[in-house]
């Protein structure tokens, strides 16, 4: 399977002023690889690097040192971005628009021919079922719906790698089920999805494979079988241990 | 301790508050001139409506130039009266000279910044005629309405009303608004008396109202240190004519006499002097008449 | 250029979905209608206060939408997190600039055209001056004939200046162009006014003091930018040069200002000074989004 996304020796690096060398290393050295096709989990404590690490792969942040490639391209070159859809954790979009005009500006973005445009707008509205809300604006949706919105923005140009920053974040069970659902049948579709979490569940149970990355280094990747196997733990278990945790005696 | 109900504070909170306004309110109205003040510009600017008055002047002297003015940073010459203001007095070609070098304040251009500058400004010196002089007015009118106690607005739309736009009605309302609001005014005084003269062709009322400027400006400038002659002169200058026409030519003599003191033209009143009393010698008396 | 015109349409959909233009529109006409309906002296011709006045609203108006909407832009895309999808798709912080400029400046371009139009109707409602009785004279006070004969000595007596004909401000489609002049070059000035103040957002942290020296500097501009020469003609070394070469590197914001030749029913400008003006105000935008473009491409976004 190709290489879809590819970190190599990524390091970035903050200015300061709490610590004595004024540097604060947000990520260290950090080598990943996602393969096109799978469900990638990307797990870790709080202040980890997770969202550093998706800083970097759209383009936010300016790596200190390594490089980070999407479908071979250098991530600071905007065509790397074409054929990704990228849903962040606080969804915030132009509430002044309605869902429809969001999707159609979005969809202009990539360059999709107007019929092309109406036709998906129509599905992923059915799909992320906002067809009823279609023509009202933003702000009147609630944070489920501008959840849903989010993954309609993320899917219109129809993407090959999905990025998902904390997708269940604050959803009900029934939220969190239907987004399960969508990755799973993503994959079914042979898009491959990258996603951060704390839901270790959640991962072990759609995840291909899983990395757990904490204070910016990775330590460890692989299919969560082979790691379970490996360190002979349940996942909960192997994440505590590896991000150093150490339960308190009970007295 | 039972918690009282929120309306029953709102009430107590709003009975308290009219007391106190019922009890201040009437010692507010010592505390400052502005509060006692039925006009509402003075109450809201207070003195530095008289900034906003000048300002209003002197855009009316703008509008009067279609635009051509010098602002505070070009050299201006020293030029006395605006051609706006100074349109109502007689004029000679002194006043005319300075007022020309006053508005040739653009010079060459300093740079070619400046240069290009000028093709979106307007640079040449015009004054307005032939009924758009009208353009002035509401300028003015603002300046009445900031400062009623400044004089030249009274008296220079006065002028333009009256004289270039046939408005003598309101011309006439306008000064006596002003000479409310002024009643030692000489100057609106005497623009009345021509507004009859010149325009009304009342000589009495002119009489009358001339005489009354005359003793205003002697209760006023004669005690002054440094009295204004020549607006002394102007009145007794027009009210000498006024009193030649009407035959009492001792009176004009006089006037004339008084007038004299302090002109810059003393060789041409004498001159008018001497006619009037050509005029006035019996016939009999005439030197070289033949003795039959 | 399609994510060019994509973020610009976004840009003027919330200039409009937004009650700014509409309040000071509304503000703007109110003001003149009242104004207007003022008689002094009894005498309805007159009608260069009111163009003045309304002028001026204008200005100040087209000021606050430019500054206000154009200091909105990239600072509350940023406190609101819409900057994050819309950077995630294949946009290049230089499109993101561009887009945010043409939407800012095409969004001022409606409004001045709203705001002109008024002004228009409210103008040509008065009535304009008869071509036969302009009422000009150049130059010399008005008595005497023996003044009137200097007068005519006295045509250019201001040095610089150009030749004036007395009719030439009146004819209808010398109002018109005149008018369209005016708007033309408000626009371009406009769109300085713009790319500053979308400079100002990615210095500033905070959009209340990028407006607020936005304002004052660009008053400054307008106010102060021609006289600063003569200023520093007055000062001694090294002021001078200070002052002069300030001078020199500041846009020239009040060549745009041709408010006076509306009122004043002067002439039309010459189609080649207009044009070199217009170079002059895109060269110093594009030099200004080229500027906004620097500082904002290595910016950290960080959520």
């Amino acid at each position: 399977m190709s290489v879809i996304l590819k970190t190599e020796r990524l390091r970035v690096e903050y200015a300061s002023r709490e610590l004595r060398s004024g540097i604060k290393v947000a990520l260290n050295g950090l080598d990943l690889e996602v393969r096109a096709g799978e469900v990638f989990g990307f797990l870790g404590p709080n202040g980890a690097g997770k969202t550093t690490t998706m800083n970097v792969l759209l383009g936010f942040v300016n790596p200190t040192g390594g490089e980070a490639r999407l479908f071979g391209v250098d991530v600071r070159e905007p065509i790397a971005r074409q054929r990704i859809g990228y849903l962040p954790e606080l969804t915030y979009y132009y509430k002044f628009l309605t869902a429809e005009e969001l999707l159609r500006f979005y969809a202009r973005i990539f360059g999709i021919p107007r019929g092309e445009a109406d036709r998906r707008i129509d599905a992923l509205l059915k799909l992320v079922e906002l067809e009823h809300a279609r023509t009202r604006s933003i702000k009147t949706y609630s944070k489920g719906m501008q959840q849903r919105v989010g993954l309609a923005q993320a899917l219109i140009n129809n993407p090959a790698l999905l990025i998902l920053d904390e997708p269940t974040s604050g959803l009900d069970p029934l939220g969190r089920m239907k987004v399960r659902e969508i990755i799973q049948r993503l994959k079914s579709e042979g898009k491959t999805v990258f996603f951060s979490s704390h839901e270790l569940g959640e991962a072990e149970t759609i995840c291909d494979r899983v990395a757990i990355i904490c204070r910016g280094e990775l330590k460890a990747e692989g299919k969560v079988s082979d790691l379970v196997t490996q360190h002979q733990c349940d996942l909960e278990k192997l994440f505590l241990k590896l991000i150093g945790y150490q339960p308190q005696e009970v007295i | 301790m039972r918690r009282a109900s929120p309306h029953v504070i709102l009430a107590l909170l709003l009975a308290v508050c009219f007391t106190l306004a019922t009890t201040i309110q009437p010692r507010t109205r010592a505390w400052s001139e502005r509060a006692k003040s039925g006009n509402v510009l003075k109450m809201l600017l207070g003195d530095g409506r008289r900034m906003f008055a000048n300002h209003f002047f002197e855009q009316a002297d703008i509008s009067f130039h279609s635009g051509y003015y010098p602002s505070i940073f070009d050299q201006r010459a020293p030029a006395g009266k605006s051609a706006m203001a100074s349109g109502k007095d007689e004029h000679d070609e002194h006043d005319e000279a300075a007022h020309e070098k006053a508005m040739a304040f653009l010079g060459q251009p300093r740079d070619w910044i400046e240069a290009f500058g000028r093709h979106f400004r307007i640079t040449e010196h015009t004054h307005l005629a032939h009924g758009q002089e009208r353009e002035i007015l509401p300028w003015l009118r603002l300046s009445a309405e900031l400062d009623p106690q400044r004089i030249d607005t009274y008296t220079v739309a006065a002028y333009w009303l009256r004289e270039k736009l046939g408005k003598v009605k309101e011309a006439e309302e306008f000064l006596r608004e002003g000479q409310r609001n002024n009643p030692n005014s000489y100057e609106i005084l005497f623009e009345l008396g021509r507004l009859y003269r010149e325009s009304l062709k009342d000589n009495v009322r002119a009489r009358h109202v001339w005489e009354f400027a005359l003793r205003k400006w002697n209760e006023q400038e004669s005690a002054s240190a440094k009295p204004d002659p020549f607006q002394r002169e102007q009145i007794a200058v027009n009210l000498a004519r006024v009193e030649e026409e009407a035959g009492r030519l001792e009176r004009a003599i006089e006037l004339l006499e008084l007038g004299k003191k302090t002109s810059p033209n003393p060789a041409g009143l004498q001159k008018q002097i001497d006619e009037i009393r050509l005029k006035s010698a019996p016939p009999s008396t005439a030197p070289n008449a033949p003795a039959y | 250029m399609n994510n060019v015109l994509a973020i610009s349409g976004i840009v003027i959909k919330e200039l409009y979905r937004r009650k700014d233009f509409y309040v000071l529109f509304v503000l703007t006409a109110l003001i003149t209608l009242v104004l207007g309906s003022v008689s002094f002296f009894n005498d309805a011709k007159i009608v260069r206060y009111l163009k003045e006045i309304c002028l001026l609203l204008i200005w100040v108006a087209s000021l606050v939408i430019a500054i206000s909407t154009a200091a909105r832009q990239i600072p509350v895309e940023r406190e609101n997190r819409t900057i994050f999808p819309l950077l995630a798709k294949p946009v290049t912080r230089g499109q993101f600039i561009l887009g945010k400029f043409l939407g800012c400046w095409l969004a001022c371009g409606v409004a001045l055209v709203v705001f002109y139009l008024f002004f228009g109707v409210v103008s040509e409602s008065r009535g304009r001056s008869d071509p036969a009785a302009t009422g000009l004279t150049s130059s010399a006070a008005p008595a005497g004939p023996a003044a009137s004969a200097k007068a005519d000595d006295h045509e250019g007596a201001a040095g610089g200046s150009e030749h004036h004909d007395d009719h030439a401000g009146t004819e209808p489609f010398s109002v018109l162009l005149n008018y369209v002049q005016a708007l033309a070059l408000h626009w371009l000035m406009l769109g300085v006014v713009t790319a500053i103040v979308l400079l100002g957002s990615v210095v500033f942290s905070a959009p209340s003091s990028n407006v607020t020296i936005s304002f004052i500097g660009i008053l400054g501009i307008l106010l102060l930018g021609e006289h600063l020469n003569k200023v520093a003609l007055r000062q001694q070394q090294p002021a001078q040069a200070i002052l002069y070469t300030t001078y020199f590197l500041l846009p020239h914001l009040e060549w745009f200002d041709i408010r006076d030749r509306v009122i004043y029913d002067q002439p039309p400008i010459a189609f080649v000074d207009c044009s070199l003006a217009a170079l002059y105000a895109i060269a110093y935008t594009g030099l200004l989004l080229f500027l906004t473009w620097f500082v904002f491409r290595r910016k950290t976004l960080t959520l």
